[in-house]
């Protein structure tokens, strides 16, 4: 009964403790699915960190308490906040880094890649092109719904402010230029199957972009009754996305960059950048590259398709990386690439940043690619900041080291995920001049943002502090196990002696008691037998013997049941114990002697060794009349010896039969696989010797010949089989 | 054998197991010097026959269901009974010889006693003296001497005399030092002294432990 309701308890438990984990699970889901969880949010670019915003294409960085995008990169995106954000308002103030293109927000994103409307969402923009503010659905390919233009026009590198906001499937956005609050415009759609929830995003498309003061709240109805009162008349019709509306199935700005008739390129003598190199550097070359730009900062490096090369300017105007320049400067031969100072440049248009070439560290190393965009792999040996905010990574690959240089942007993130010994992807311009190598590199790789670094594997998991814990777990480990298993053996013995002791009554209460009745019975028959009988008095007289000798036997194993258990007394002290009984304090010596220790040898063992001890002393103390009885045992690391040695008259055990007592004892040795040996003649006393095996024990100090007897097992595996055969026979002769 | 005019001693067996009651009575009652008036499975029988019959001698069992020997025994030193006892059992721990002798036992037999020692016994015991065997006398005599240490005990002491430290014997016994400690307190409480020195000194004196060497 009890068991049962213990049982029953425990199912119960393992039950509530299940629905308990469901519950949490669920509850922990839901949080994390929770449509405002993290609203409201405002960035953090004043302090310089951004570690929430995830960067796809660009050159992001904090620059001035904003969030700068230098590159001309079409589409580049940085996303942030929880896909599961449903109706909101985001708005940020935001500067256009190009005369040619466009920059926003996007909403309710999703699915976001590399690429130019590589995303699910909403996007509200600035466009310089036509001066307007537009709006849009990109599900990895551009839907322009509306574009409202600009009273007073979109200017570069001047301040607008752009809400956007998602209310149901309502979406408005507006643009207010912060010099003017006039030049405003707002524009809204009802997509009847819109998208309901997503993440936020500052996107450009051709030209750079700053943000700054980005936040995100949740909307209600009234915020968008409140943006909806700046919607002209004819706008307010409600109407939903259809194709009557100005729709565009291009991407947004799409319009091909050269033709932008903004500037036309002043005819000059233009050079290949490459043939620079060949100029002499005795007089002073004023030349004319034209290029693209690949770097801005630490310093300005212009490409075009044979090459790369350093710009040294008083005066630079505001450049992106991708824009494409006229640079005309004085040329300064290097040993690898040429330096143009006091450069002149003018900015031509925007293009798409060059792509990199992929070489080998060794290939670098050689110079050839000085100054140009290299994508280039090695292993991260050691990270550093060698200024404020200015990243340095030394690396290796094969052979060759370098040093890599990176303006950190957006806080520390990359310090920390950067790990040593971990695989890096990098792109920068190779640089070999001195200035950045300080001659202790070959070369430098300069790159723009913290996304110029990709990790491709990360560091091994072998590292000294991961072995170091996982040795410790493993002790710990050790030691717990070790602890349970001694546990258990200990309740395992309690149990083993409880069972013992029950015996031991069951056997007092039957057979001790019975073997006392019978032995009586048998007395009064004798008594009651007429004296002319003397064949039957014989033999009663025999079966009283038995009698006894059986009782006393019955007696004995039961005390031998009865031992003590766990705190168990050496085997030579019980025979001692035992050998002093029997001689009742006669004038008999005995002595006792050890070797090696024997608390661990196994019980029934034990048991049986003191048995035949017993026996054998019995037969000395009865039978042989010693002045001595010597009793020792041995230990050793496999078996146990026990040795009874008397000094008595002996025995010649080919006349003699010694009965039950050897027998007995032969049989009790089998049991535990061990050899009885007996020496005895008339005269020189009996010696009574047994050898048992001890099973195989794993300790500290065997663990090996434990292994190595488990190994010569093996073979014995044959045998096992011969077993199993003859049982099958044997039952199927049943 | 007996003289005629020798009445014959009156015995009453107490003994919850049937077979040893059965075979007991058919044994004593082929002797003519005892006689056998009754006999009892459990200690509450025995009283109410010892108060209504009067045996002289009772062969009392020490473990049955209910009261017990010892218990029997005490209740009979309550009851001022003119009956002896001799207790008849298959136990021979030390803790049983001790404790029936304490509680007033004039004999102590093993169930395998032969006949003629049964009879010298119960002779004995009616004279009035004691009659307790040989082996048995030695382990209460061992008994007695070792007060009321426990094995363990005695040989911690043993070690104590041989000028162990507390370590050294947690060691030799694999136990813990704090256990040897435990011991070394209860030895001293037995023995009622107040420090380690003395405790062997009185277990010398009393013969608990013997130096050898």
């Amino acid at each position: 009964m009890h068991k049962q309701s213990s049982k029953w308890r425990f199912t119960f438990v393992l039950i509530a403790s299940c629905i308990g984990f469901t519950l949490i699970a669920f509850v922990l889901i839901a949080y994390l699915h929770l449509p405002k969880r993290g609203l409201p949010y405002h960035d953090s670019f004043t302090t310089g960190k951004a570690d929430e915003w995830e960067a796809f294409g660009g050159t992001w960085t904090v620059d001035d308490g904003g969030m700068r995008n230098d590159s001309d990169e079409r589409g580049a995106k940085l996303m942030a906040g929880s896909p599961y954000w449903n109706n909101y308002l985001l708005e940020a103030d935001i500067k256009l880094l190009g005369e040619d293109g466009d920059a926003g927000l996007v909403i309710r994103a999703s699915d976001e890649e590399q690429g130019v409307d590589s995303y699910s969402g909403y996007y509200a923009g600035l466009r310089t092109r036509d001066n307007a503010l537009t709006l849009g659905h990109a599900n990895h390919g551009w839907l322009e719904y509306r574009s409202t233009p600009m009273p007073q026009g979109v200017q570069a590198f001047r301040w607008y402010h752009l809400k956007l906001l998602a209310f149901q499937c309502q979406i408005i956005a507006s643009a207010t230029s912060s010099v003017n609050a006039n030049n405003n415009s707002t524009v809204a759609i009802n997509e009847p199957n819109c998208l309901k929830s997503g993440r936020i995003g500052l996107r450009s498309y051709s030209a750079g972009g700053l943000w700054r003061n980005v936040q995100a709240r949740a909307a209600t109805e009234t915020d968008l009754h409140a943006m909806l009162a700046g919607l002209s008349p004819q706008q307010l019709s409600n109407e939903s996305a259809s194709a009557e509306n100005e729709m565009a199935m291009f991407g947004s700005g799409s319009l091909p960059s050269h033709l932008n008739p903004q500037q036309t390129p002043p005819v000059a003598d233009i050079k290949p950048i490459s043939s620079l190199r060949l100029v002499s550097s005795s007089h002073r070359v004023v030349s004319t590259v034209r290029g693209v730009v690949s770097l801005t900062s630490p310093a300005l490096y212009v490409q075009d398709s044979t090459g790369g090369i350093a710009v040294k300017t008083s005066s630079t105007p505001p450049l992106k990386v991708g824009d494409e320049v006229q640079v005309t400067g004085a040329v300064i031969p290097g040993a690898f690439s040429s330096t143009l100072q006091d450069a002149t440049i003018q900015l031509l248009w925007a293009r798409t940043p060059v792509q990199p070439v992929s070489v080998t560290a060794s290939q670098a190393a050689t110079g050839s690619f000085a100054a140009t965009f290299i994508e280039v792999e090695g292993y991260l040996r050691s990270r550093e900041h060698i200024a404020p905010n200015i990243l340095a990574l030394n690396l290796e690959a094969g052979q060759q080291s370098f040093r890599a240089l990176v303006n950190e942007g957006r806080g520390d993130l990359a310090f920390r995920i950067l790990k040593p010994n971990s695989l890096l992807r990098l792109r920068g311009v190779c640089v070999v001049d001195p200035e950045f190598t300080h001659s202790l590199t070959p070369f430098v790789l300069l790159m723009r943002s913290t996304d110029d670094v990709q990790i491709v594997a990360g560091p091994p998991w072998w590292n000294t502090r991961h072995l170091v814990a996982i040795g410790f777990a493993l002790l710990v480990l050790i030691f717990i196990s070790h602890f349970i298993y001694s546990k258990i053996e200990q309740w395992r013995l309690r149990a083993i002696f409880d069972e013992r002791e029950l015996l031991a009554h069951e056997m007092h209460d039957t057979l001790a008691q019975s073997f006392a009745g019978l032995g009586f019975q048998l007395q009064a028959i004798r008594n009651r037998m007429p004296d002319d009988m003397p064949a039957v008095h014989q033999q009663l007289d025999l079966a009283c013997d038995l009698v006894r000798h059986s009782h006393e036997e019955a007696r004995r194993n039961i005390a031998m049941l009865r031992t003590e258990a766990l705190e168990r007394i050496e085997l030579v002290h019980m025979l001692e114990c035992c050998a002093q009984k029997m001689l009742e304090g006669g004038q008999v010596e005995t002595e006792v002697s050890q070797t090696g220790d024997g608390r661990s040898v196994p019980m029934r063992i034990h048991d049986t060794l003191f048995r035949i001890g017993q026996e054998a002393l019995a037969n000395s103390v009865r039978h042989a009349m010693p002045t001595r009885i010597r009793i020792s045992a041995r230990y050793t690391e496999d078996s146990v010896e026990l040795e009874i040695e008397d000094d008595g008259t002996g025995y010649d055990k080919h006349t003699e039969q010694k009965g039950f007592g050897i027998k007995g004892m032969r049989r009790r040795a089998a049991a535990i696989s061990g050899v009885l040996e007996i020496t005895s003649a008339p005269g020189t006393g009996t010696r009574v010797h047994v050898t048992a095996p001890l099973p195989m024990r794993l300790t500290f100090r065997t663990w090996p010949s434990y292994l190595s007897k488990l190994w010569r097992r093996i073979p014995g595996l044959q045998s096992n089989g011969q077993t199993r055969e003859e049982t099958y026979s044997y039952l199927n002769r049943r | 054998m007996g003289k005629p005019e020798k009445k014959p001693i009156r015995i009453l067996i107490v003994d919850d197991h049937p077979v040893v009651q059965a075979g007991l009575s058919s044994m004593l009652a082929t002797q003519g010097e005892v006689e056998v008036i009754g006999s009892a499975s459990s200690g509450e029988e025995a009283l109410a026959l010892v108060r209504q019959d009067m045996p002289d001698i009772l062969l009392l069992d020490l473990r049955m269901p209910g009261m017990n020997g010892i218990d029997t025994l005490n209740a009979l030193k309550e009851m001022k009974a003119s009956a002896r006892v001799i207790i008849l059992t298959s136990f021979e721990t030390d803790e049983n010889i001790y404790r029936a002798v304490q509680a007033g036992a004039q004999g102590y037999l093993l169930k395998d006693t032969s006949q003629r020692q049964m009879l010298e016994a119960i002779e004995t015991v009616h004279m009035g003296r004691r009659y307790i065997p040989n082996p048995i006398a030695a382990r209460l005599a061992e008994r007695m001497l070792r007060s009321n240490l426990t094995a363990r005990e005695s040989e911690i002491l043993e070690m104590l005399a041989k000028g162990l430290t507390n370590k050294q014997i947690g060691t030799a016994l694999s136990i813990s030092e704090n256990t040897v400690r435990n011991h070394v307190n209860s030895i001293m409480e037995k023995l009622e002294v107040s420090d380690r020195t003395e405790a062997v000194a009185v277990a010398i004196q009393q013969g608990i432990i013997q130096i050898r060497d």
